[in-house]
Order: C-alpha cells, then sequence, then structure tokens
C-alpha cells in the first residue's frame, strides 16, 4: 500500500488497473469455487443433480435456493467462515410468540423441530437439548436471543447454526422465535 | 513500465499468504481411524452390524434402536425386496457386455499394464481396491471416475453419478459380494487423499456452519425428526444403492445430496475433494464386506 501510494500519478493509475485486473480474474475472495456446480442463467443459481433412469449423464437442475454465497468443500475455495458475532439485541422484546412458533415449526424456516424436541410435535428431534417447558428455564430475551443469533461466542464448539449470522433469519424472526420460547409451556 | 504489475502481483500474493482463510473445525479427529472396527470407539454399534450374516433379530425390528444395526439389515439376504437396486444390476449387466465386445473396457478398468496387481485379470474382487491411485490418469481415481474414463476409450459417454454409470459400477461391485473392502491409505498419494478428506469431514461449511462431523461424529445415534444419524463407517461397501428419494445413487453423488441438507453448494461428480472423501469414507469401511445391490431411505 505504502509503495502504491508514492508511485507518480500515471504510475499510480497503472498499478490500480493492474489490481483491478487481479481483482476481477484470480478467484477472489466472494466468488465460488470453479468446480461448483452453478448455473447464473437460473435466478437461484445453484444446480442439484438428478438421476435419468437407463441413461448415462447426470442431469443438473436449478435448486429452490441460491447456496453460491456458502462455503463448500472445494479445495478450491478460498472464502472465509463467518466469524462468531455478537448480537445487536435492543429491549423491549416485542415478539409475537405464535408467529415464532411457525417458524420453529416449518423445515423451509428455523426448523428448530429438527433438531430439537417441541411441545406439540410427534415427530421431533433430539440433537439439540429439548425445549419442552422451556419456560422454566427463566432465561433472559438478551440471552436467548444470542443463542439463536449466534451461540459460538459463548459456546465456541456449539453444533447449532448460527441463524443470525448467517443471514437465515431476521431481527424480528429471531425476537418472535424467543418469545415463542419464554412462554413453551 | 511492468513494475507495478509485479508490484500488485507480489502484495495481493502476500496478502493471500500472509492470512489463511478462517475456517471452524469439529474437534475429536483421533476418534476416526481407517478400518471398519474403528466404530468400537466412536457409536459403539459395531459388535452388532460387524458380522452382517449374525444380525440382531430383535433390533431389526425395534424402530428406535435398529440404526444400530447401521442399517445393515437392507442389504441382501435380509432385504428380499425386489427393489431398483436388482433392475440396475440387471442393465449394469448388459452394459458391460456391450462395452467389453473386444476385451478392452475389462483391461482398462483392470488396469493390466498399470503398475495394478496383475491377478486383477478378473473383477472379483476388483470393487474392494477402489479408490486408488491410477498411473493413467495420474491421480487417485475412484472406480465410477475409472468407469467414466474407461468408456470414453470405447466412445461410450457415462459420466460418475449418472444411471448406467453406478449401473456398471454394481455390477463390476457384485463380483466382490461377501469380500471385505481393502484400501491401503498407509502412504503415498491414496494417504495424502485420506488426510485431505478426513480434514474436509470436520471443517464447517455452508448455510448451517455444520461439518459432516458435527453429526456423524458428535451426534450419531440422535434424531433428526424420524431419521437416525449414522456412523460415517461402513457406508462404502452398499454404494452405488438405490434410495427410494433419489434413485440409483454413487458415494459422491450422496455427498451432493448430504451437502444440500447443509446449504452446500453441490460440486462436479469427480471433483478433486468429493474424490478425498471418498477415500475416507472408503478407508472407513476396510474389513467390512461389499454388499450390492443394496438399498437405503
Ligand atoms: C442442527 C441442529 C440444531 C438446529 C437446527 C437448532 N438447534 Fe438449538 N441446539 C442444538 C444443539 C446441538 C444445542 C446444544 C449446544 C450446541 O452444541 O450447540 C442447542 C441448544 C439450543 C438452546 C439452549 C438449550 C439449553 O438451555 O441448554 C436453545 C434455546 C436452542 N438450541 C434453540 C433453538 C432454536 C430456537 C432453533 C431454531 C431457530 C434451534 N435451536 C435450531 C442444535 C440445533
Ligand atoms: C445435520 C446432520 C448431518 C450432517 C451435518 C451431515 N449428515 Fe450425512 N446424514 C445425516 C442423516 C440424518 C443421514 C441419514 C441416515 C442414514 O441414512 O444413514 C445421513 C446419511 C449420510 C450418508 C449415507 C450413509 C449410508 O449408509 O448410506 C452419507 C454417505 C453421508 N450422510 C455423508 C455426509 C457428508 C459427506 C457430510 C458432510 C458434507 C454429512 N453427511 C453431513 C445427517 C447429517
Amino acid at each position: 500500500m505504502v509503495i502504491f501510494l508514492v508511485l507518480n500519478g500515471r504510475a499510480r493509475r497503472r498499478s490500480f488497473a493492474a489490481l483491478l485486473v487481479l481483482c476481477t480474474t484470480t478467484n477472489w475472495a466472494a466468488d465460488w469455487p470453479a468446480d461448483a456446480m452453478v448455473d447464473t442463467r437460473f435466478p437461484m443459481r445453484t444446480l442439484i443433480p438428478k438421476v435419468v433412469v437407463d441413461s448415462g449423464k447426470l442431469e443438473w437442475v436449478p435448486h429452490d435456493i441460491d447456496l453460491t454465497a456458502f462455503v463448500t468443500p472445494s479445495h478450491l475455495d478460498l472464502r472465509p467462515t463467518p466469524k462468531p458475532q455478537k448480537a445487536v439485541y435492543t429491549p423491549p422484546l416485542n415478539g409475537d410468540a405464535k408467529r415464532g412458533r411457525s417458524l420453529v415449526m416449518d423445515a423451509r424456516a428455523a426448523a428448530c423441530v429438527t433438531c430439537h424436541e417441541v411441545p406439540g410435535e410427534q415427530w421431533p428431534g433430539n440433537v439439540g437439548p429439548s425445549l419442552h417447558r422451556y419456560k422454566m428455564q427463566q432465561r433472559t430475551a438478551a440471552e436467548l436471543y444470542q443463542q439463536i443469533f449466534d451461540v459460538r461466542v459463548n459456546l465456541p464448539q456449539a453444533v447449532m447454526p448460527p441463524f443470525g449470522t448467517m443471514g437465515i433469519l431476521s431481527d424480528q424472526d429471531i425476537r418472535d422465535i424467543v418469545a415463542c420460547l419464554q412462554t413453551c409451556e | 513500465m511492468w513494475i507495478q504489475w509485479i508490484l500488485a502481483l507480489v502484495l495481493s500474493a502476500g496478502a493471500v499468504a500472509a492470512e489463511p482463510v478462517y475456517r471452524e473445525r469439529v474437534a475429536d479427529e483421533g476418534l476416526i481411524v481407517p478400518r471398519a472396527s474403528g466404530d468400537s470407539a466412536l457409536s459403539g454399534t459395531y459388535r452388532y452390524w460387524k458380522n452382517p450374516a449374525k444380525l440382531d433379530a430383535r433390533l431389526i425390528g425395534d424402530p428406535e434402536n435398529n440404526w444400530k444395526l447401521n442399517w445393515v439389515f437392507l442389504d441382501g439376504p435380509f432385504n428380499t425386496d425386489m427393489h431398483a437396486g436388482h433392475l440396475a444390476l440387471d442393465r449394469g449387466t448388459k452394459l458391460f457386455r456391450e462395452l467389453n465386445t473386444s476385451g478392452t473396457f475389462k483391461n482398462c478398468l483392470t488396469g493390466s499394464g498399470l503398475g495394478i496387481r496383475k491377478d486383477f485379470d478378473r473383477l472379483r474382487g476388483l470393487r474392494t481396491v477402489f479408490p486408488r491411485y491410477r498411473t493413467d490418469l495420474n491421480r487417485v481415481a475412484g472406480l465410477e471416475e475409472v468407469i467414466e474414463h474407461c468408456a470414453r476409450l470405447e466412445r461410450q459417454e457415462l459420466q460418475m453419478g449418472s444411471h448406467d454409470n453406478s449401473a456398471v459400477s454394481m455390477f463390476i461391485a457384485s463380483y466382490s459380494n461377501g469380500m471385505p473392502i481393502a484400501i491401503d491409505v498407509s502412504g503415498g498419494e491414496m494417504k495424502k487423499s485420506y488426510e485431505r478428506g478426513k480434514q474436509l469431514f470436520f471443517t464447517k461449511m455452508g448455510r448451517l456452519n455444520l461439518a459432516c462431523a458435527s453429526c456423524h461424529v458428535n451426534k450419531v445415534g440422535a434424531f433428526m425428526r424420524a431419521t437416525a444419524i449414522t456412523s460415517p463407517y461402513a457406508d462404502a461397501d452398499h454404494y452405488p444403492v438405490y434410495r427410494d428419494r433419489t434413485g440409483i445413487t454413487s458415494l459422491q453423488l450422496r455427498f451432493a445430496q448430504c451437502s444440500l441438507v447443509l446449504g452446500i453448494n453441490p460440486l462436479k461428480m469427480g471433483s478433486r475433494s468429493y474424490t478425498d472423501l471418498e477415500v475416507f469414507f472408503t478407508a472407513l469401511t476396510n474389513g467390512h464386506p461389499v454388499s450390492v445391490p443394496s438399498e437405503r431411505y
């Protein structure tokens, strides 16, 4: 950077151009790796495999969610994992427990029920602790907000996904789920 | 004149080298060893499924606990269903005969003169030694990658992961039914590939920031709704497998499917990382017998 600044105007412009070329031609931080199945002609870009019976070709069809922004197992993937992030929570909670419950149950939204036992669900998961009668835990809204937003801040080896940091749940989504947990009988 | 370009190159290369990419890893790598019996120290269920001929019928009938058999009861001879795996095996038999009319397809597979053991002049046991280093490809390759390569030499397209590639793979594997998987990851390129695969298995990725090991090491036996999370040991022996949700499925195709659950963009079949994962999973199956055609959910 220092060398860059001491160069005269013309040289500076040229080295800036060189940097720009480098940024756009190399596998820069924002790009998915070359071996990811992606087709930018589709709005969701991510492709998923589909086996066609009695065919020597594997078909790739558009997925219903765009996954191009997230780290893959490719050796060519140079993008970092998002670091643990402290949530910015401002009271009052203003959560809608009823909406929170539907997020907790919905496989397309938070899908907490995939991993946690939740009242009224016949086939819950047990990857994480039970959330049955969670009201009794009396955990504060701020604590629960951080738990859902990104628990790695308090528990570096956590299994539970950081729903806030990864942009899966919005601020209001998390408030509604916290309200649900605080009233879980 | 060119000094700025060189400077820019050096500076940016320096920036990349100085700051390694931030990644989170799951601990407990020491728990994993490259043989199926290693499961004793992980899920502790090895004793229930190590001998596929002696499965406990009481466990099979118990939906809370039948995962402890590592789903081996979905393999023959326990599974007598006439599922699509059998049709694929028939298809594979027919395709293999067509591809091998001159005998060159089989020679390519067994690698005569390529530094592979001479006794593989027949198909028997061939499945148990893949993935392996192939001098003709100059890299470690799984059986399905070699099938694609050898079929191309016969002017046929059999893409990895396609139904017909898996059908041929299943036909070849059927000659090894009952024989234990035996790949050597103790040195050379195979060891490097195994270590890379292991590293990937323990690295967090995707939209949910989970590693394969988050579930398949730390949470084996836990339920995700109605599905139990299984041991990563002894998975490779029953592939390519018939799955009622996705059809005939090669191991690499299964990686793409599992990664969708985690919000990871699938990779190309035959990508180096999928091959490394295939080596890793196959090494964790060492000592457990091949069983095709099989079925899984
Ligand atoms: C992939 C599995 C998974 C999903 C999905 C998941 N969790 Fe968790 N959760 C866990 C695990 C495992 C723990 C235990 C701590 C750890 O290892 O992260 C946990 C811990 C918790 C705790 C703390 C429990 C206690 O008091 O000790 C709460 C509260 C919680 N989760 C709520 C939720 C909510 C709400 C959602 C949905 C937005 C959710 N979880 C989604 C796996 C999951
Ligand atoms: C959130 C939990 C979770 C994570 C993380 C996960 N899996 Fe799975 N996996 C499962 C479940 C549940 C099954 C279904 C159980 C079964 O069929 O054995 C499964 C099944 C599999 C199977 C099939 C096993 C068989 O015997 O046929 C393979 C192979 C597999 N996973 C590989 C992976 C890989 C590779 C990764 C990482 C990219 C991964 N899994 C990450 C939950 C998970």
